[in-house]
């Protein structure tokens, strides 16, 4: 699909030009249009403004580097619903650059790396999967014989946007998780001045990233981000508010176990661990594999992948609570003030005892007092 | 210390008021310690506390179900949690009266009453803390109010109680971003790292309340059967008798 070259844009053609040129009908685009209109919070009803600004972009170029990750959000963006909407986000955009989907490689993929990002200095959209790591000058992540984290910063120098697409990009991920024994970050960590697109997830749904990238060509700026860079329009609400089991939730009704008669029912996960009460994505609402499904409602809980840290903070999978440590692996927060509470209890016991022993030892040398 | 009617060489190591009839009527006199803002507000939050406890529990791992079918079930999760979020209201309003009484209230009652402020009063929560654990119960210094330890721990149990309520909206805040709880709490998740760790806090601090609800009932009972000075009636009346031959450590100067 995304061959960058079978369909080489023509020098000062427009993207409607280069659509039409393709055999891409007005009304095929203008349906995309009005989805990303509506993905976007803004309305169906925005798809012919949309359509106008974009049909006029010459050529924007975009680099995509993929560093310390497992290629996993190249997979999801390919994947987005619609093969159309697929080979769109790449044309909407002329991807210079993508290692994975490129034919060149070796030298001559430097060097389609090198010339994009000079042909188009200071008007690229970078979008980058994967983090860089920083220990020993950054040497756990090395492509052509350079750290990752140079190339990032010098194709961040060059860049108009940047979109950090995945967990990887975002904060780091796995590799950053407890100990980080790389010291990965994300790519905000290393690119500041400018504002980083977090297309948080791991992977992220593909069609966020191209709603993202639309957002970008048709208004030339980056859509509204909350506090940790991800895009409002996909990251502004919970799982948990818009679960299809949100019902089952409130009913009371909830799977103890895999396999069991509640999980054949679809009733909620969250006794078995799900992280939707505080994950924010649109996971429920857009779905995954041309809106077939998605983790919950193939019976799995969410596993909070959004969040930031979350291979530290969401765990254990399968749990409500986070173990506490030091207190043996098995200890959970109850287990822990329940003993505590029974010590509590002992004591109580215990002082009311020997209170009462005492007293009563006493007690008839001061009746004798006081009745005489 | 003062010794009471009725004591002897060799008296008992746990200290005993006077007895009824051991002095005259005429020797007590009833002081009024608590007003009614204080008294409303303790059992409101006793009431809350308890329903918070048992809702929240719920919440945390719904540990029992309504047996039915995928239709005409009971909103049960959904009662817990109104529930649940309608005592932490009642909660936060007996928090409002406290604050406003720890400056409007009389000396038993203000902020000065939170921890132990003069030199002596720290000796004294040694002593205190002592007669407790039955070393030397005879020295333990007599208090009309609250005594340092006990001080100490209610205003231990008011710190818990901040920490609950503002870990409690930082989550409730969760279900509408950009909304007043999200925006003012919002910061909460960060101190305590991540909504999770936030959950782990909020979930642990209520097995304070489970542990201190018990050993502060035990203590209150215990007092009140052993000095017979109607400690538990202070709470439900305001006040409470002082026999005239005690000296209490925050009694008036002038008295």
């Amino acid at each position: 699909m995304i061959i960058p070259d079978s369909y080489p844009w023509e020098l000062g053609e427009t993207l409607g030009e280069h659509l039409e040129r393709r055999g891409i009908s007005r009304r095929e685009f203008l349906g995309f249009c009005s989805r990303l209109g509506v993905m976007l919070g803004l309305g169906s009803l925005m798809g012919p403004s949309i359509m106008e600004a974009l049909a006029q972009q010459r050529r924007p170029s975009a680099i995509w580097l993929s560093l310390q990750e497992c290629t996993g959000c190249t997979e999801s963006v390919l994947r987005t619903a619609d093969p159309t909407i697929g080979d769109l986000v790449l044309d909407l955009i002329s991807l210079d650059f993508q290692e994975n989907l490129m034919a060149a490689a070796g030298h001559a993929a430097e060097a389609a790396l090198h010339d994009a990002m000079e042909a188009n200095r200071g008007s690229y959209i970078l979008l980058v999967t994967g983090g860089v790591s920083l220990a020993e000058g950054g040497i756990h992540t090395m492509i052509a014989g350079r750290p990752a984290v140079e190339i990032l910063r010098e194709a961040a120098e060059g860049a108009a946007h940047v979109v950090a697409i995945g967990a990887c990009a975002h904060w780091g991920n796995i590799q950053a998780s407890n100990p980080n024994p790389t010291e990965a970050v994300g790519v905000g960590h290393i690119v500041t001045g400018k504002p980083v697109v977090n297309i948080a997830g791991c992977p992220p749904i593909g069609d966020v990233v191209t709603a993202t990238v639309a957002h970008i060509l048709t208004f030339g700026r980056v859509p509204e981000l909350d506090a940790d860079g991800r895009p409002l329009f996909a990251y502004g609400v919970r799982i948990h508010d818009n679960c299809p089991k949100r019902a089952n939730y409130d009913a009371g009704q909830f799977v103890e176990a895999f396999d069991d008669e509640a999980a054949r029912k679809g009733w909620c996960l969250y006794k078995v661990g799900c992280k939707g009460p505080v994950t924010f994505s649109p996971c429920p609402i857009i779905q995954w594999n041309d809106r077939t499904d998605w983790p919950i409602g193939a019976g799995h809980p969410c596993i909070g992948c959004t969040e930031r840290h979350f291979w530290d903070t969401m765990t254990p999978f399968y749990g409500r609570l986070p173990g506490i440590a030091g207190f043996g692996i098995e200890s959970t927060a109850d287990v822990v003030g329940a003993a505590l509470a029974v010590g509590a209890a002992a004591g109580v016991a215990a002082h009311a005892v020997v209170t009462g022993v005492q007293r009563a030892r006493h007690k008839p040398d001061e009746i004798e007092k006081e009745e005489v | 210390m003062t010794p009471v009617s009725g004591q002897r060489a060799g008296a008992p190591p746990v200290r005993m008021g006077p007895r009824p009839g051991t002095s005259s009527p005429g020797n007590y006199r009833w002081v009024y310690l608590w007003h009614w803002p204080i008294r409303a507000m303790h059992w409101a939050a006793a009431a809350s506390i308890l329903v918070l406890v048992v809702t929240g529990f719920y919440i945390g791992r719904p540990y029992f179900m309504v047996s039915g079918g995928t239709t005409g079930t009971p909103y049960l999760m959904g009662w817990m949690r109104f529930l649940h979020f309608l005592a932490a209201g009642v909660l936060v309003a007996t928090g409002i009266v406290r604050v406003y009484w720890l400056f409007a209230g009389n000396r038993f009652e203000r902020w000065r009453a939170l921890f132990p402020v003069r030199r002596k009063d720290w000796v004294n929560l040694a002593k205190t803390a002592r007669a407790y654990l039955f070393i030397r119960p005879r020295e333990k210094p007599e208090y009309l109010g609250h005594n340092p330890l006990q001080q100490i721990s209610y205003t231990v149990i008011y710190a818990v109680t901040l920490i609950m309520v503002i870990t409690g909206f930082a989550m409730y805040g969760q279900s509408n971003p950009g909304g007043l709880f999200h925006t003012w709490f919002g910061w909460v998740t960060g101190v305590f790292g991540g909504v999770q760790s936030t959950r782990l806090i909020h979930h642990l601090l209520t097995w304070v309340f489970i542990i201190f609800v018990p050993v502060h009932v035990y203590l209150a009972l215990r007092v009140d059967l052993l000095e017979r000075t109607g400690t538990i009636s202070s709470i439900i009346s305001g006040g409470r008798f002082r026999p005239a031959n005690v000296k209490y450590e925050d009694d008036r100067p002038e008295e």
